[in-house]
């Protein structure tokens, strides 16, 4: 029968399975070029991981993720993970979706795949949406914390070091120089240090430069281009 | 149907609409329409609010605004189906007004372009999908210009590179597919990179699945497909170009006059929407005022008005794809020439019949001298921004980056453009582009741009960096996805070991001859002129299959001969695919795809070949070169370049998944939040 056209292996796999000849059925399916043919049946036979390379390889990403929903109620966790794990199309569509509404999903699969750089960027996340300083640097603190040990982070961990220190003394700032319309709290180091300079407060802006190393060119800069503003405010 | 006859996009438009108006039909009574934002500016492409309201539409409201009200019985959803956010506000919506609505409504969706399976579920689960009225609304290309066919999905780039979702890529393959359906296979597939490779795959899939459901029962057969595919006689062959391989030029700054729009005031479905302070208000006022009054800032200066960017301006088709420098002197040309054509009418002796001719003219005169304003105040924007010191520092640092020059003489200016608060996408755009020439930049390099960066514009671009790494944008050089290709390595591209690896630019700038010094941007004689002195490496790779002898003979060319010159591959059908360019190939990223696809069955093949007649040999035939993940405006000038030069002989369409540029790109991996109390 093979190579003929117009013969729908799926309507006889669908008529094998109903004979209960699973096997034969599953063997069946392989000729059936439609996957959105194949797929629907292979969940009925519970041959999930089968459902999932054809809806892979079909490209259709309706179908995967079709398979995907059906799984995620099925399997615990742990055993969905190992399932996609070695799928790259399965994980990217778990993450591109989790993305947008189930976050502690996310954590999870993160926390399983041991991709720290990944999960550590989910609390900096998390950290933006919080609006107060004091819960921001408990997630910033909880971030580097997952990253801690390695090397290859070094650099991740002391920009996040430094975002907890600057955000600490912005919450300053604000106390001393108290103006309510223009906060301190989430401006970066150079915003932070113009400001200073167009308030008139240069001496502040000393200790910014010296808390975080800012280069003598960058603070040039920052220095001339407040110096400007502050002249065409008056 | 005439199976084979050659693309019309405007086809493509009129079916878009009668199939929606068909779909309002089936509605019956007045109807409120809720749609998705992203899909207004497409669907507005192919059918005016006029005449939605004829098929009795009171009022339009966006999905994103969640404010539709109980003002009609009926309410119609058009979304996109292929996201599962469209589907949950749809149905907390459709909850919403059952419980506030006074009036018992009957809802409606049209899904875009198919409705899913996905969206059924998350329906299903909402306990809403008993009442609705699910339908499919079938749009796949929507038609920009005569030769530009867009998906017009905004987020494919990001989609595919960096949440690595194919759904853009399944849709590009229905897409293409529907083409085949209705003007022949094409006959030969070529392409380059990974991504191209999948779609190719996707298409032969499909092609296979359609053999099926043609005599089985049909699912997706509206169209008549008693009788296997068979090759076209139209369309010579079909590019895919995958963005991946060329990243480069979507980041340098655009120098055409519509690619400098596009990086000014952003387009969007062929509309850009510009400060009217700038182009002056809307209404129609005395166009007989010089430019001048137009930059003055009016009193309605915070409004924005929409402009129309399309070739059925006249003067804008001439524009669009000229190099920015010589904007000023043709729009100079068209004032002197509308002064001396309304004058000359006013000396010519003054009997009736002449008089009534002009008079006849008139509107025209009014619509071009309206156009001339709006173009000249927009050149003179542009122009405030290419005179300014921080683009031309940015443009500086793009041409040597592109022209090979060691990137580390750069990095003082990258630090003070940093410093200067220059805007992070600009900023970010010369990193990448010089990640992407160079290979990864030098760790220790990356961590100081990384913490300037950091310093100016907020830690939280920590995030930023992420995204640009997973996307290959930005990488460190001992990244094992950054390894060069070599030439020698992996003949069959993708399928030398290794993970991904990027495109070798220093390779490929001299057998591609990307860069030309000697361009002339007034009266071009290549593509380079769309980037004052770099040519697109995507289009080169579309010359290297089209234009062959001209490409190979670029060097010596100098601006007689490439006219003159006629390709020989024209003439000898056997030298086509990438044949000849095999070395340079293989020093880009990805697979290279080259396939050929004959007829399933040889009668209809040889029947139709007798229908045709001999005729049908020597039409000029169409090549579809489609850009999967985004295509630039300058890359659309460049291939509107290679098509004159092919007039007569062939005919290029451009499709792809959306227009892009490179703040849209960078944009796509920029953390928008900040560490401020929100």
């Amino acid at each position: 029968l093979k190579g003929k056209r117009g013969i729908s292996f799926g309507e006889i796999a669908r008529a094998a399975y109903d004979e209960g000849r699973g096997r034969l059925a599953t063997e069946l399916l392989n000729y059936e070029p439609q996957a959105g043919k194949q797929v629907p049946l292979l969940l009925n036979m519970e041959e999930d991981s089968i459902a999932l390379d054809k809806a892979i390889e079909s490209g259709d990403t309706d179908l995967v993720f079709h398979v995907l929903l059906h799984l995620k109620k099925k399997l615990p966790l742990a055993s969905l993970f190992r399932t996609i794990n070695s799928r790259p199309m399965a994980v990217a569509l778990v993450e591109s979706s989790a993305m947008d509404q189930d976050w502690e999903l996310l954590k999870d699969l993160y926390y399983q795949d041991d991709r720290r750089l990944d999960g550590s960027n989910l609390l900096l996340a998390e950290a933006l949406a919080q609006t107060e300083t004091t819960p921001k640097i408990e997630k910033l603190r909880m971030a580097a914390k997952l990253l801690q040990d390695s090397r290859e982070n070094a650099f991740q961990v002391k920009a996040i070091d430094e975002e907890q220190r600057l955000l600490r003394m912005q919450d300053a700032f604000d106390k001393d120089l108290a103006d309510q319309h223009n906060r301190f709290a989430g401006l970066s180091v150079n915003e932070t240090m113009f400001r200073l300079i167009k308030m008139g407060s240069a001496k502040r802006a000393q200790r910014v430069v010296s808390e975080f190393k800012v280069p003598e060119k960058t603070y040039w800069w920052v220095r001339l281009r407040a110096l400007v503003a502050k002249r065409d405010w008056h | 149907m005439a199976p084979h006859a050659s693309i019309n996009t405007q086809d493509i438009a009129d079916k878009a609409r009668r199939d929606l108006l068909q779909l309002l039909e089936g509605v019956r009574g007045k109807k409120n329409l809720v749609i998705e934002k992203a899909l207004a500016g497409p669907v507005g492409l192919f059918v005016k609010f006029s005449t939605l309201q004829e098929y009795g539409v009171d009022r339009v409201f966006f999905l994103e605004n969640d404010n539709v009200d109980s003002s009609q019985r009926n309410v119609i959803f058009l979304s996109r189906a292929e996201k599962a956010k469209q589907a949950q506000s749809i149905a907390g919506q459709i909850k919403r007004l059952r419980r506030t609505g006074s009036t018992d409504h009957e809802f409606s969706v049209f899904w875009v372009p198919r409705r899913t399976l996905v969206c059924d579920q998350i329906l299903e689960e909402a306990g809403v999908l008993g009442e609705v009225n699910a339908l499919e609304f079938p749009v796949y290309f929507v038609p920009l210009e005569k030769d530009v066919l867009s998906l017009e999905l905004d987020d494919s780039f990001s989609d595919l590179y960096l949440r690595k979702d194919p759904a853009s890529m399944f849709l590009a393959a229905r897409a293409l597919m529907l083409l085949q359906q209705s003007h022949g296979l094409f006959p030969r597939i070529l392409g380059k990179g990974d991504n191209a490779k999948r779609l190719a795959d996707l298409l032969t899939r499909m092609r296979s699945e359609q053999d099926v459901t043609s005599s089985a029962d049909s699912s997706a057969g509206s169209i008549p497909s008693r009788l296997g595919l068979t090759p076209s006689m139209a369309i010579d062959s079909l590019i895919i170009i995958d963005r991946e391989i060329d990243l480069p030029t979507v980041l340098l700054t655009q120098l055409t006059y519509e690619g400098l729009i596009d990086e000014v005031f952003t387009v969007q479905n062929n509309q850009a929407e510009v400060d009217s302070s700038i182009v002056g208000a809307p209404p129609s006022q005395n166009t007989s005022s010089s430019s001048k009054d137009a930059s003055q800032p009016s009193k309605t200066s915070a409004l924005k008005r929409k402009i129309q960017l399309d070739s059925s301006d006249k003067l804008y088709a001439q524009l669009r794809d000229t190099n920015f420098a010589i904007v000023g002197g043709l729009l100079s040309k068209v004032a002197r020439r509308l002064q001396a054509d309304y004058e000359s009418r006013h000396k010519a002796n003054q009997t009736t019949s002449e008089l009534r001719d002009f008079v006849a003219k008139l509107p025209g005169y009014q619509a071009e001298q309206a156009s001339l304003k709006v173009h000249t105040s927009l050149a003179e924007e542009i122009m405030k921004h290419t005179r300014s010191d921080l683009f031309s520092r940015v443009l500086e640092v793009q041409q040597n980056l592109a022209a090979g020059s060691d990137p580390s003489i750069m990095h003082d200016n990258i630090e003070e453009l940093i410093a200067r608060d220059c805007p992070l996408t600009a900023v970010l755009r010369l990193l990448c582009l010089e990640s992407c020439i160079a290979n990864g930049l030098r760790p220790k390099d990356l961590d100081i741009f990384k913490r300037s960066i950091l310093h100016a514009y907020g830690h939280q671009h920590l995030l930023t960096f992420a995204a640009l790494e997973k996307i290959g944008l930005l990488t460190a050089r001992t990244t094992s996805a950054a390894g060069y290709l070599l030439p020698t390595a992996g003949s069959g591209g993708g399928a030398a070991g290794g993970g991904p690896r990027v495109t070798n630019y220093n390779a490929v700038r001299k057998t591609l001859k990307l860069i030309v010094d000697e361009v002339n941007e007034s009266d071009p004689n290549d593509i380079a002129y769309v980037f004052s002195g770099y040519a697109p490496l995507s289009v080169r790779l579309v010359q290297a299959v089209i234009q062959k002898t001209a490409l190979a003979q670029s060097s010596s060319a100098t601006r007689g001969l490439a006219a003159t010159a006629p390709p020989a591959s024209a003439a000898g059908t056997a030298s086509q695919g990438w044949t000849g360019f095999e070395s340079a190939l293989a020093s880009i990223r990805g697979a290279t795809v080259d396939e050929t696809q004959v007829g399933s069955s040889k009668d209809a093949m040889r029947a139709r070949s007798v229908l045709a007649g001999g005729g049908g040999a020597g039409q000029e035939k169409t090549t579809v070169v489609f850009f999967l993940g985004g295509v630039t405006f300058a890359e659309i000038a460049a291939l509107r370049f290679v098509a004159a030069r092919e007039e007569g002989r062939r005919r290029i369409v451009v499709a792809t998944t959306g227009i892009v540029a490179g703040d849209r790109v960078v944009g796509a991996a920029i953390e928008k939040r900040g560490f401020g109390a929100s």
